[in-house]
């Protein structure tokens, strides 16, 4: 998958569960400081990644999911290990 | 309309499942058609003759050995539990000891080994199958209190408080994740008839049963009938309480 659509597929999740506008979601926004998420709306974001892309994020991920860059590339991992099994 | 149990298929975890209250919690949810895995500490012949029992019922139960005091264990169980059964959807926490003293006959590690199997067993259990719950935005929790948390009993100071310590944890998780379609209950039991109950003098029994406006000690499946109640269909708008199931006993 391209990086950028990965990314913005990630921004509209993001969006949708903290109920802000895609545009909002800048790539270094702070998710707790700046965009106003707590650790409940953290779990829904790691769990809406989980059922679109069909993987599975460790709980223990949860803490590096800090920013959309971040998420994205904590679902860049994890894409990739169930990509290199499918081979 | 009458409302089915809606239990049938559920899968769910009981903690301290091979004797007295735990085993009759085991019985009564895997005749409501739930698969059940349960904890034993030491008595691997107790759970293993249980687990066969169920089987040869038609049911179906697993039993496993955990010391609820171990954190890493139980993350450990329930991911198998989960792999095993594909599912989890309740949890029960039974597991408890008791170390009876007066308190100025109670020593440190008789007051640290009732808080941790009791209520950090409840919180070591609870933690791990937490975000399995919040993620498929379902689940049930049910701990066993005891009126001892409710009321306090004399010679109990360690057991009454983590007790005590159970029910404000329910409170305050099913506040904490009501938003998430998880409920979180418990039943507080008076006298029942188990293991922990046949070191009691008969004098003490006698007295007891005096005592107890229903004239009788307790049955294991009194409990268990509560349970299967706080996690059916029925009980869907009933979270964060504490039912106590003691005969009357200590009606306030």
């Amino acid at each position: 998958m391209q990086p950028e659509v990965l990314e913005k597929e990630i921004r509209d999740i993001i969006a949708q569960v903290i109920e802000k506008e895609p545009e909002e979601v800048l790539p270094e926004a702070r998710f707790y400081e700046d965009l106003g998420v707590d650790s409940m709306m953290a779990l829904e974001i790691l769990a809406a990644i989980e059922k679109k892309y069909k993987i599975a994020i460790p709980e223990e991920k949860l803490a590096e999911l800090r920013t959309l860059k971040e998420t994205v590339a904590v679902a860049r991992q994890y894409l990739n290990e169930k990509e290199g099994q499918n081979v | 309309m009458i409302q089915e149990s809606g239990l049938k298929g559920k899968t769910a975890i009981v903690s301290g499942g091979s004797r007295g209250i735990g085993r009759a919690i085991v019985k009564h949810l895997c005749a409501c058609g739930v698969a059940v895995a349960f904890t034993y500490v030491k008595n691997g012949d107790q759970a293993q003759e249980l687990m066969e029992q169920i089987q040869a019922s038609g049911g179906r139960a697993a039993a496993f050995q955990l010391d609820v005091r171990d954190f890493l264990k139980a993350r450990e169980f329930v991911e198998k539990v989960k792999n095993d059964f594909g599912r989890l959807d309740i949890l029960v926490n039974n597991a408890g000891i008791t170390r009876d003293k007066a308190l100025m006959m109670m020593t440190g590690p008789d007051w640290l080994e009732v808080i941790d199997t009791n209520l950090n067993g409840t919180f070591n259990l609870t933690r791990n199958v937490i975000v399995g719950f919040l993620k498929q935005k379902s689940g049930d929790v049910v701990n066993i209190a005891s009126v001892s948390g409710v009321a306090g009993l004399a010679r109990q100071t360690n057991y009454s408080a983590a007790k005590a310590g159970i029910i404000g944890f329910t409170k305050a998780l099913a506040k904490e994740v009501a938003a998430y379609n998880i409920r979180v209950n418990a039943v507080a039991p008076g006298f029942i008839e188990t293991d922990m109950l046949s070191g009691l003098r008969q004098e003490y029994r006698d007295e007891i049963i005096k005592r107890v406006p229903l004239g009788r000690i307790g049955r294991p499946e009194d409990v268990s009938g509560v349970v299967e109640f706080l996690l059916s269909q029925q009980a869907n708008f009933i979270t964060g309480q504490v039912i106590v199931c003691d005969g009357g006993l200590f009606i306030q």
